[in-house]
């Protein structure tokens, strides 16, 4: 949270560029007055004035904390009116909330990151930091999948991951095109036969509920541990602070003890995936 | 342990209400309920039961003012500190639950812990139960044990009084020329009232066969998929009426506004029955059905509140009960939650 004496207040942010990314998705470069820093895996409440807030996981380097930038696909009434910002324009950032993703337990390990649809924007952040320190870990894997090859997101960015030799990167769509030469289906079927030991890695999911539901199956087919499968949940997060109720899941507010979590601390709780 | 006479305890509240903007229970058609007391007002009834509205909103207002444009500041409060008189057992495990919630120390809201800070809770005991009152089911005892300043016991036409904080004592003390030391006989009148007051209260618990509460925790778990919400939830209606009347119910919606071209950021009272509260921005619902929503308000109080907040989210006070236009009797839920499957 940050200590600004009243939580509830949004810090004053000048919108610097607007990205579009796919057809619904469209991404902010953003400069709050006062700095603010983030981990991947946290996230952060985004107000348009008189408009409301939503949260957002930043997509950007945690290690800048003058700017963050933010993609936000449009699905509702605040998300409208984002895709409606133009540079010069005035927000509001709250945050950063929630925990992170607990990477000094990956060190010496394989690591899989499957994203899905949206899910790439919280996914490049994490990425950014797994790179930063790729020597540590032992392997580092990113499967992804999209409907189609125009809604995947940071497309240039990713195509230049492709070459990176610290990563290894297959995507999926589900409906391909005339250009399209990778594989197609949905992204389950680019997790079978991966160049790992799974009893041994640890895997991130993050993406649409669906996506998120079909994937952990298989990853527990492949054998991946309960406690080794970290989840980034989307529940409807507004205070940040665990106080409004909006976002409890069992016995978790996700804006405080996640929004990341082990598959194992909330399999047991009813509609998880919902 | 001091006594004070009717008659200065009126004086006593003169004198509070110098600093203090004092507010009185006064019995009316409907129960009890809180009025701005004055010297020249009418008698006020300290005994009795609860009182028709719990107290959380004058700690976490309905709708609050909580920024305005980008500015830190927290609005200031205007007006006297309240204090409170006649607070129930069950209302002072309310505002306790609330204290967990928002008063946490490491994790204070603000709005809330200033004002909690700076109110003054004159609790009584109770002398008679409510038909719908069951606090004995949640380990609640009818008379105040904790969470107050100063707790009063009606006793022959005056009050035994007990401090329960820094505050309270100072208050006792600066007056002490109002109060006196008790005799035997009142203090086994008390204890023989208060044996009366706790019968009458376990009465009602047997009337309706209300089970202890105190060990729900395996409860939600085993009634997860049970029939039971969806029988329990068909007369809801959805209008959030036992959300708004709980003491202990404090989800809040955030909500923004334009006010003469600037920011405004309202916290309001929100209800876990309204079938948006969990739903996200892409459209899922975890819990669109009415009834997950309904088993889902028993889930938080009797599952997720003992094991995370340590207290139960329920206080016995039978107030949803009264509210329900579809007549849900959570009694009869727990009961059902007791006993059935
Ligand atoms: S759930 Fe009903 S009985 Fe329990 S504290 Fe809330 S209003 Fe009172
Ligand atoms: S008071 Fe009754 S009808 Fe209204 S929301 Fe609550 S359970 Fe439903
Ligand atoms: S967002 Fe308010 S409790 Fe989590």
């Amino acid at each position: 949270m940050a200590d600004n004496g009243n939580p509830y207040r949004p810090i004053k942010t000048s919108v610097l560029e607007v990205i579009p990314e796919t057809p619904t998705i469209k991404t902010l470069r953003l400069k709050p007055d006062e700095p603010i820093s983030f981990v991947p895996g946290q996230f952060i409440e985004l107000t348009v004035p008189g408009v409301g807030e939503a949260p957002f996981t930043p997509s950007s380097h945690y290690s800048v904390k003058d700017e963050l930038k933010v993609s936000v696909m449009r699905v509702g009434k605040v998300t409208e009116k984002i895709h409606a910002l133009e540079p010069g324009d005035t927000v509001g950032l709250r945050g950063p909330f929630g925990s992170a993703y607990p990477l000094d337990t990956f060190v010496g390990k394989e690591i899989l990151v499957v994203g899905g649809g949206c899910g790439f924007a919280p996914l490049r952040s994490l990425m950014y930091a797994l790179f930063d320190r790729s020597a540590e870990f032992k392997k580092l894997l990113f499967r992804g999948g999209c409907r189609n090859p125009g809604e995947l997101l940071y497309r240039g960015e990713i195509a230049e991951w492709g070459k990176r030799s610290d990563l290894d990167l297959v995507l999926t769509v589900d409906n391909g095109d005339s250009e399209w030469q990778g594989p197609v289906g949905v992204v389950t079927t680019i997790l079978d036969n991966l160049p790992m030991n799974c009893r041994e890695g640890v895997a991130i999911v993050c993406g649409p509920p669906v996506m998120m539901k079909f994937a952990t199956k298989k990853l527990l087919e492949l054998g991946f541990a309960e406690d080794h499968i970290f989840l980034s949940m989307e529940k409807n997060m507004s205070c940040g602070l665990g106080k409004c109720g909006h976002c409890r899941l069992g016995e978790y507010y996700c804006c405080k003890d996640g929004p990341v979590f082990p598959y194992s601390s909330i399999k047991g709780f009813g509609n998880i995936w919902e | 342990m001091q006594y004070i006479a009717e008659g200065n305890s009126v004086e006593l509240l003169r004198r509070i209400s110098g600093t203090y903007e004092v507010y009185a229970p006064r019995k009316n058609a409907r129960g009890y309920s809180l009025e701005r007391w004055n010297s020249s007002a009418a008698p006020i009834t300290m005994g009795g039961a609860r009182m028709s509205e719990p107290l959380k909103a004058f700690f976490f207002q309905p709708r609050q003012l909580v920024a305005e444009n980008f500015s830190p500041n927290i609005p200031p409060l205007s007006g006297k500190p309240r204090c409170i008189v006649g607070v129930k057992a069950c209302d002072l495990a309310g505002l306790e639950f609330l204290d967990r919630v928002f008063n946490a120390p490491e994790d204070r809201d603000p709005f809330y812990a200033r004002v909690r800070e700076q109110t003054l809770i004159i609790a009584a005991d109770c002398t008679a139960a409510l038909d719908t009152c069951f606090c004995l089911a949640l380990g609640i005892d009818p008379f105040p044990k904790k969470n107050f300043d100063i707790a009063l016991s009606p006793v022959n036409g005056g009050y035994l009084v007990e401090t329960g904080s820094e505050k309270g004592r100072d208050i006792v003390t600066s007056h002490s020329n109002l109060f006196t030391e008790p005799d035997e006989a009142v203090l086994s009148k008390r204890e023989e009232q208060r044996a009366r007051v706790k019968r009458d209260a376990a009465s009602r618990i047997d009337e309706c066969g209300v089970p202890s509460v105190t060990s729900s925790e395996q409860w939600i778990a085993r009634h997860y998929e049970s029939e039971l919400w969806k029988e329990e939830a068909k007369p809801c209606v959805e209008c959030g009426a036992c959300n708004t009347i709980c003491p202990t119910c404090h989800c809040f919606l955030l909500y923004d506004q334009m006010q003469g071209g600037q920011l405004a950021r309202y916290r309001t009272w929100d209800s876990c029955l309204y079938k948006d509260f969990a739903r996200v921005a892409g459209g899922g619902n975890p819990r669109h059905v009415l009834w997950m929503r309904l088993r889902n308000r028993f889930e938080k109080k009797f599952d997720y509140a003992p094991k995370v907040l340590g207290q139960t989210g329920c206080t016995g006070c039978g107030r949803c009960v009264a509210a329900c236009p579809g007549k849900i009797d959570i009694r009869n839920v727990l009961k059902r939650l007791a006993t059935h499957g």
